[in-house]
């Protein structure tokens, strides 16, 4: 007569032929514990940071791009995406309502890098079509920087041009002849640099219509 | 039933990046409803609500709000609705002049352009679903002139831009910004004028 081995869950703990899947687990409350509490303070600490990122680097998601210029057409809209609504609001700012204009940013040259406020630039091409245009410089959060020559913009309406309509403006700290936009007389104390263009009354103000109008291009000319 | 220290890893690592999705989300939707001070209540500082209050220019470091053109004057009023609709005029001599809208918030309720308003001096007239309904039954004599924008919202903020050609122009058009008009109608008596 043959004994039935029969399995027993209670003694079974440490049966090695059983799959490691279904074996049993011992209950450590510690460790659990420690688990779910690395868990959450992880999880929490990326998602905050990761929300922080975001905002700070002011990048909201619907962006369109230009060349090296972006822009955010649906700000201060209601199809404007979370990240440019959270931005906006943090910032304080009021965006440029879709009836009054439409303003384009360049954080780099066209080739791709990033502007440097002690360097000179040169913006040359055209813009697409509007009634007036302003250029300004800022530092790579939006603020206004002291100039020799006391102004930190140009505008359309001053500005020389040549027989086809186009332009080229230089951008330097140092007085240049021709149109020149005024960067920061210390360039060492500025945060980055970056353009901002605000085409005002322009025709075309979607995404859609604007994203194969011509942009003037930029290009490092030399730095000291 | 015991986990594979690799199965327990990846499902810890699963966790993590499913609640960081979740606290990024709840963060971003947070800071419209949490921000401390706003456009809207910065725009407290430059006078009294119900009319148009010019800022001052805008310089390196002390640009009255964020994100403003240098190369415009601006004149900036915090209406409020529930007492009655709101009246824009404004006769700007300037080549280029924008207004735009903006509730307390800071989303876009309207704008325009000089072009757009079609004639050179601004007339809107801002109100709320029920009072438009009273202005139906009671139109303005001059309701033809005027551009009516209906909002659920009860208060905002409205932004006004002119083009500086040239600095000589500058006392002009700031004592044209100076003298919009900002004012709230009498809901009942809107004729009357």
């Amino acid at each position: 007569m043959k004994t039935a081995t029969r399995s027993h869950s209670e003694a079974d703990f440490y049966r090695q032929d059983i799959p490691k899947m279904l074996r049993p687990s011992r209950p450590a409350p510690l460790a659990t514990l420690l688990w779910a509490l690395g868990i959450l303070t992880c999880g929490t600490l990326l998602g905050i940071a990761s929300a922080y990122l975001v905002i700070e680097r002011d990048r909201p998601l619907q962006t369109v791009r230009i060349g090296a210029w972006e822009m955010d057409p649906t700000a201060g809209t209601e199809e404007a995406d979370p990240y440019s609504i959270a931005i906006h609001s943090r910032g304080a700012s009021v965006p440029l309502a879709s009836g009054e204009g439409q303003a384009l940013i360049a954080r780099t040259d066209s080739s791709g890098r990033l502007l440097d406020p002690s360097c000179t630039y040169i913006l040359s091409g055209e813009t697409p079509a509007a009634r007036l245009w302003t250029l300004t410089s800022t530092d790579r959060r939006g603020r206004l920087a002291e100039t020799i020559a006391g102004r930190t913009h140009l505008s359309s309406r001053a500005l020389l041009r040549r027989q086809d309509g186009s332009f080229e403006i230089t951008a330097s700290p140092r007085p240049a002849s021709g149109n020149w936009l005024p960067l920061a007389s210390r360039p060492q104390d500025m945060d980055g640099l970056m353009f901002k263009l605000r085409l005002y009354d322009a025709p075309v103000t979607t995404g859609a219509a604007l994203s194969n109008a011509a942009m003037p291009v930029i290009s490092r000319r030399s730095c000291p | 039933m015991t986990l594979s220290t690799r199965m327990s890893l990846a499902l810890g690592l699963l966790a993590v990046l499913m609640l960081a999705a979740i606290v990024h989300i709840l963060v971003i939707f947070s800071i419209p409803g949490s921000v401390t001070h706003t456009a809207f209540s910065d725009a407290a500082a430059f006078g009294p609500d119900s009319r148009f209050n010019v800022l001052p220019d805008i310089l390196p470091g002390r640009e009255p709000l964020p994100d403003l053109d240098p190369a415009m004057s601006h004149a900036v009023c915090r209406f409020h609705l529930d007492e009655g609709p709101v009246r824009f005029t404004a006769t700007i001599p300037a080549p280029f002049w924008s207004m735009g809208l903006f509730d307390a918030s800071g989303q876009t309720i309207y704008s325009l352009n000089n072009r757009t308003a079609g004639s050179d001096t601004l007339s809107l007239l801002l109100l709320s679903p029920s009072q438009l309904s009273i202005l139906r039954q009671n139109p303005p004599e001059d309701l033809d002139d005027l551009i009516v924008i209906e909002t659920e919202q009860t208060e905002g903020l409205a932004l006004l831009r002119a083009y500086l050609s040239h600095p000589v122009q500058k006392s002009e058009l700031r004592s044209a910004l100076n003298s919009a008009q900002c004012a709230q109608m009498d809901p009942r008596n809107q004729t009357g004028n």
